[in-house]
């Protein structure tokens, strides 16, 4: 069967053409996925152990800051640790999956010069290598309600929706830092400075209780903060109510800044190599 | 008269030389967006053009060959990145009609870390090649690299010929209506040279079309049914293997 002619333009492609070239080179998406999960543990002789081991560490670290020195964890009715790893975990995945989709297609110059496929697969692959991370890290999560003998409830079952959620912001924003690294590598510059600052305005070694009544809804202007208490939600049950506000507030700036961060790289998907 | 399968219409490619006022910082382009509010004020104007290619149109047709002849800079290397996508045209455009391959470089894609085994999966599906179909060829890929006792041992251990020959045989075994081809014949020894443009003499007798960009004589007398000579980024003669052209550019 013939297909049907390739025009090449420069032109950008329509959503749809995109969708279908996407699906067309999955398997250079499926191949990229498969080195980079090779590539992290060949040769490491603990392996899958450090993705436990760096989030793990940094819940004690946080332990200490938050729990000895602030005193914060006689106020909770759910262990410690647990409320620590609802936020340590996913905050841990943001704070790689930026820089990693930042540099992902500066870092794969070298293939995109010599051949064509979406260019969007670059920085969602390396996004979905950190997913699998994300994932795994959740044993964390699941030792230490072994540990405590602590069982979520029902609520457990919205668990996908959130990560959805973080995955999609995630990809938002990764998208953008890509596209803009090309041409202004200021970025990498400021993005790990405000990976710094951002630590501090998510609660991720606090909760959102901790901040006053009349400035949540500022704090939770920080679109982590709602998937980070959604995640709260839905794991500790008995901590706090569904934190509708700041759910709903993430959930508007993830779909709008997705929605133009694709359409975004749509549009620069032919430019790619020339801006950089 | 078989069918048309690359049509080129006018393409072009400019490239701007930013004398002075090199956007490489967030600085610079705040300022340029600001002067650009100014009505009159376009700091474009001061940037000098270059067509690296300019107003070139050509049609290739089922089963030929078209080799590309031209000086260093003359945008060989130009029109091959615009046939394979890797850069926009700014002028006119290119139709291709069936699967393409663009083997701009051999071994696209390779990681030091990775096996040999693994790299001609990954290296195949950069190419547009199924993970399915390289599964089927994979022996005879293996036979022709030659390198088949190394083939779990990660190419970080290659020698540089061991590795251009794995590159190489991916390459030959992407099975493509139609091949881009950048100078990528110049690899291994002579041998291996040999072998390589046997592999794609007899492909191009299966009806395939191909592209080739070569500054071996030899090679393009072997391989072309076609010759385009180009010159400072425009098509200055084509025609025929057999005519006057490549006796000229010989000159």
């Amino acid at each position: 069967m013939l297909k049907a002619d390739l025009r090449i333009d420069g032109k950008s492609p329509t959503w749809r053409a995109y969708r279908q070239e996407l699906y067309a080179f999955r398997d250079v998406a499926w191949m990229l996925i498969r080195r980079d999960l090779i590539v992290r543990f060949r040769q490491t002789y603990f392996g899958l152990a450090w993705l436990l081991f760096k989030p793990m560490t940094l819940m004690f670290a946080m332990m200490f800051a938050f729990g000895f020195l602030a005193g914060f964890d006689t106020t909770y009715s759910v262990p410690y640790p647990l409320v620590i790893f609802c936020g340590v975990i996913p905050w841990y995945f943001f704070s790689n999956a930026l820089p990693d989709s930042m540099n992902s297609l500066v870092g794969h110059m070298h293939i995109i010069q010599k051949t064509y496929f979406p260019r969007a697969i670059i920085p969602l692959t390396v996004i979905v290598v950190d997913a699998f991370e994300f994932f795994f890290a959740w044993l964390l999560f699941i030792f230490g309600c072994l540990w405590f003998d602590y069982r979520p409830g029902w609520e457990c079952l919205f668990f996908p929706l959130f990560c959805l959620q973080l995955f999609m912001l995630c990809t938002a924003i990764g998208l953008f830092l890509a596209i803009a690294n090309l041409r202004f590598r200021d970025v990498g510059n400021l993005v790990p400075f405000l990976l710094t600052i951002g630590f501090f305005v998510t609660p991720v070694g606090y909760t959102l209780s901790r901040i006053p009544e009349n400035w949540q809804f500022f704090y939770a202007l920080n679109p982590l903060v709602g998937i980070i208490e959604g995640f709260r939600w839905s794991l500790l049950g008995g901590l706090n109510g569904f934190p509708l506000i700041p759910v709903m507030l993430s959930l508007f700036f993830t779909s709008t800044l997705g929605f133009i961060a694709m359409r975004h790289m749509i549009r620069v998907d032919p430019l790619v190599v020339d801006m950089a | 008269m078989s069918e048309v399968v690359i049509a080129i219409d006018g393409l072009g490619k400019r490239y701007r030389l930013l004398r002075r006022h090199r956007p490489d910082s967030l600085k610079t382009w705040l300022r340029a967006l600001a002067w650009r509010a100014v009505p009159g004020q376009v700091e474009e104007a001061r940037d000098e053009e270059f067509w690296a290619l300019r107003d070139f149109s050509l049609q290739v047709r089922q089963g030929e060959c078209v080799a590309v002849v031209g000086r260093n800079g003359s945008g060989k290397s130009t029109l091959l990145k615009i046939l394979s996508r890797v850069i926009p045209p700014t002028t006119g455009w290119a139709r291709v009609r069936g699967r393409v391959a663009s083997l701009l470089e051999v071994g696209t894609g390779f990681h030091p870390e990775l096996t040999g085994r693994e790299n001609i999966f990954l290296n195949a599906s950069m190419l547009g090649c199924p993970e399915q179909q390289i599964r089927g060829r994979f022996d005879s890929i293996v036979d022709f690299s030659g390198v088949e006792r190394f083939l779990d041992t990660p190419v970080k251990h290659y020698s540089s010929g061991m590795y251009m020959r794995l590159a190489y045989a991916v390459a030959a075994h992407v099975d493509a209506d139609i091949l881009i081809i950048d100078e990528v014949l110049a690899v291994g020894d002579d041998e291996f040279r040999k072998k390589c443009l046997g592999h794609l003499t007899l492909s191009l007798s299966q009806g395939r079309s191909a592209i080739v960009v070569s500054h071996n004589l030899s090679v393009v007398r072997s391989l072309a049914s076609h010759v385009a000579w180009l010159q400072d980024g425009r098509l200055f003669q084509f025609g025929s293997v057999d005519s006057e052209i490549l006796h000229n550019y010989a000159a």
